[in-house]
Order: C-alpha cells, then sequence, then structure tokens
C-alpha cells in the first residue's frame, strides 16, 4: 500500500515506542520489509507529545505541518480475540481519499475542528508523564526495580494510558496477556479506542 | 564565596534590575537559604530528564527542595536561552527574574543560577525526583506553553529521532509532503 501512495505524495514515519529500543523493534521492522520511515523512541516521546495513549495509532499531517486527523487506531482489519474484537477496516479508505484528495478530502478537519478535538492535558497527565521519563530512563539504566516505581506511579496518575500499561507489563511476558485481557474487560462498553469519525464535519462556510 | 541577593549589573539581568524599582526589594528566602550553605556550590551532580535529552549537571547549588543549574547550562537542559527578555524558545519568551516569591534567578558571585523547578512552577510543567545514595534525577513533563501551537492550532509537534542505523531524522524535513505518522510498539 505504501508504494502506491508514496507514488501520490504521502510519506509514511513508523515510531516504536519501544524503551527497549531496535533490539525489541527491529525484527518486526524487518518482518514487514518496511520501505518507509522507521524510528526507534525509547522514551515514548511522540506519545507524550501527541498525547497519545495507545498504539498502533496514526496522525494525518498535511503538507503544511497541520494535523488533519489524530490519534486513530490504525489497524487495516478488525481482529478477534476470542469473544474480544478491536481494530476496522475503515481507516485505509480514509487514508485513501486525503491522499488522493488532500484538503478537499470530507474527512479532514480544519484546524479549529482539530483545536476542539484535541485533549485537555491535566496536572495528573502531565506529573505521569514525568514519571514515565524517569522509569524509561533507569531501566536503560538497567535500574528495573527503581523504574517499576515510577511506572507504578505513571499508571496510578494516567490510568486511561494504555500505553504506560502495555509497556511496564512486556517486561514480565508471561502475565502480560492476562494483564490486558483484564483491561480491556474492564473498559465495560468504553472504547478502546475513540470511534473513527467519518466523514468529518462539513467544513464552515 | 558568598551569594548575594542582589545581581550584578550584567546585561542577562536587565529585566530583573528594572523590576528592582516596583517590587518591594525583600530578600527572597531562596537566596537566604542558598547563602548559609555557600561552601558547597556547584558540589552536586544531577542528571535532568526533558522530553527525550537526558543531560549531566555537574554543579548545582546546595537546596533541598529546588533545582538551580549555572545559567549556561540551560539551553543544553531544556533548550531555551536566557535574553534581556526572559528564558526564551524560538518565539517564546518567559520573563525571569531575581525577584518575587519563588525567583528563577540567583546570583552568586560572577554566575547567574537558573531555578528549573522554579520555571516549571511557573510554566505549570510537572517534575519528579529520584534521589538517594549516587541517583540524583530530576525528570520533567513537557512544559505546556510549548505545546500550544499543537492544542490550539494543530500544528505537528516536531521531533528528531534516531532510525535504525540511529541515524537522526526530523519530521519537519518532510514538509511539503502529507505524512503519516504511526506509533506502534512490539508489546
Amino acid at each position: 500500500m505504501y508504494e502506491e501512495l508514496k507514488d501520490q505524495g504521502l510519506e509514511i514515519v513508523a515510531v516504536a515506542q519501544d524503551t527497549a529500543g531496535e533490539e525489541a523493534a527491529g525484527p518486526f521492522y524487518d518482518a514487514a520489509k518496511a520501505t518507509f520511515t522507521t524510528l526507534i523512541d525509547r522514551q515514548h516521546l511522540v506519545s507524550s507529545l501527541y498525547d497519545m495513549v495507545n498504539v498502533p495509532t496514526g496522525v494525518m499531517i498535511d503538507e503544511e505541518g497541520r494535523v488533519v486527523r489524530y490519534d486513530e487506531g490504525t489497524y487495516t482489519r478488525t481482529y478477534q480475540a476470542g469473544n474480544l474484537s478491536f481494530g476496522t477496516d475503515e481507516y485505509v479508505p480514509i487514508l485513501r481519499d486525503w491522499v488522493a484528495k488532500g484538503a478537499a478530502s470530507e474527512y479532514v478537519f480544519t484546524p479549529e475542528q482539530m483545536a476542539e478535538r484535541l485533549p485537555e492535558r491535566d496536572p495528573a497527565e502531565l506529573e505521569a508523564d514525568a514519571h514515565f521519563r524517569m522509569a524509561t530512563y533507569l531501566f536503560e539504566r538497567g535500574e528495573r526495580e527503581a523504574a517499576e516505581v515510577h511506572w507504578s506511579e505513571a499508571q496510578r496518575l494516567h490510568p486511561e494510558s494504555w500505553n504506560y500499561h502495555r509497556q511496564d507489563w512486556s517486561f514480565t511476558p508471561a502475565e502480560a496477556g492476562a494483564n490486558w485481557v483484564r483491561k480491556f474487560q474492564s473498559l465495560e462498553g468504553k472504547p478502546y479506542y475513540a470511534p473513527l469519525e467519518k466523514p468529518a464535519e462539513a467544513p464552515p462556510e | 564565596m558568598k551569594i548575594q541577593t542582589r545581581p550584578e549589573p550584567a546585561p542577562i539581568l536587565a529585566l530583573a534590575g528594572s523590576m528592582l524599582l516596583t517590587l518591594n526589594a525583600s530578600v527572597p528566602a531562596r537566596s537566604a537559604q542558598s547563602a548559609q550553605s555557600a561552601q558547597s556550590i556547584g558540589s552536586t551532580a544531577v542528571t535532568v530528564l526533558y522530553l527525550d535529552r537526558a543531560e549531566t549537571v555537574e554543579r548545582t547549588l546546595p537546596d533541598p527542595t529546588d533545582l538551580w543549574i549555572p545559567e549556561i547550562e540551560l539551553t543544553r537542559v531544556n533548550g531555551f536561552t536566557l535574553k534581556p527578555e526572559g528564558a526564551c524558545l524560538e518565539d517564546l519568551c518567559i520573563p525571569v527574574s531575581t525577584e518575587g516569591a519563588d525567583p528563577i534567578l540567583s546570583s552568586s558571585g560572577d554566575e547567574t543560577w537558573f531555578s528549573l523547578t522554579a520555571f516549571a512552577r511557573k510554566l505549570d510543567q510537572a517534575f519528579v525526583t529520584a534521589r538517594g545514595g549516587e541517583r540524583n534525577l530530576w525528570s520533567f513533563s513537557p512544559i505546556p506553553v510549548t505545546q500550544a501551537p499543537f492544542f490550539d492550532r494543530a500544528m505537528a509537534p516536531d521531533f528528531e529521532l534516531p532510525d535504525r542505523d540511529g541515524d537522526p531524522v526530523r519530521l519537519s524535513e518532510l514538509r511539503g509532503s502529507k505524512v503519516l505518522l504511526l506509533t506502534w510498539a512490539s508489546w
């Protein structure tokens, strides 16, 4: 798909939110035979700057550097895991439409519409961010116990962040799957991702 | 060595100097506290975490609650530069001075010190510490005001990250193209 959309002027930048770095992310890039830009983000800098709490997620950025769609689950299809289902097959058509039509795409949000949709950051989330950053640093230095203290604090202060939980669980792989299912089920109808909005509201006259 | 609670007349403190005319010239509590332990100035190395930066600062002022770094280290730590109009990052300038209840600048001999923690409080930036033994870490959250272009006008926050070979790639290098920014993870 990338080869086709690249010819129409799309660049894909994939950023691995992996504290374990190339060691963890590299094999996936290899398996995907990725020809697009592939980056490693040990500190989850992009999730922090864009205030995003889950992966995989996509942000569409236009030629002027403006965000036109934000923080959407970039699955290519719906996945079924037991009685749980997640993902959507609706994202790719939206992406294709935007690449073909640009600002004229009915799926594109204006800066004003985007600003309304961007989250407000509260003080607890910012403190969680500082704890998470501390945890990734300590982890990189091999200080796992000290890192765990700050990972736990980040999760407590910002429980909506799937990234904080899942990065932490990844270091105890035996329990990670069960942890995920438990938290997923605890959503009780709340979306794992916000549902896709489509089309975008008509731009103001 | 003695900490002076009043700045030397240096260009960098022009703003603070002018503010003296209107502010009560009482001695800031912070400076008085620092003065008591002036013998060990600059003795404690710390590591400051901010965004993807992790910078070690060799000398800090002794202070049990706040982090004072030499002003010349500021840019390395968080990208801001001290100018006459304040601490500046591109078009953004935050007024800073040696005065007030929670001063951001302090002067000691020939040196100006910058309180990253007072600066954080002024800007609603969160910070946490991990200290004890050899460890002296200060981790700072993003600064809300620096994120205004994103939250108010949907401008994509720029960043630079290494590719798989370790070569830096900056998002803004792709201006002029549509970009699909994908975050994902192995876990």
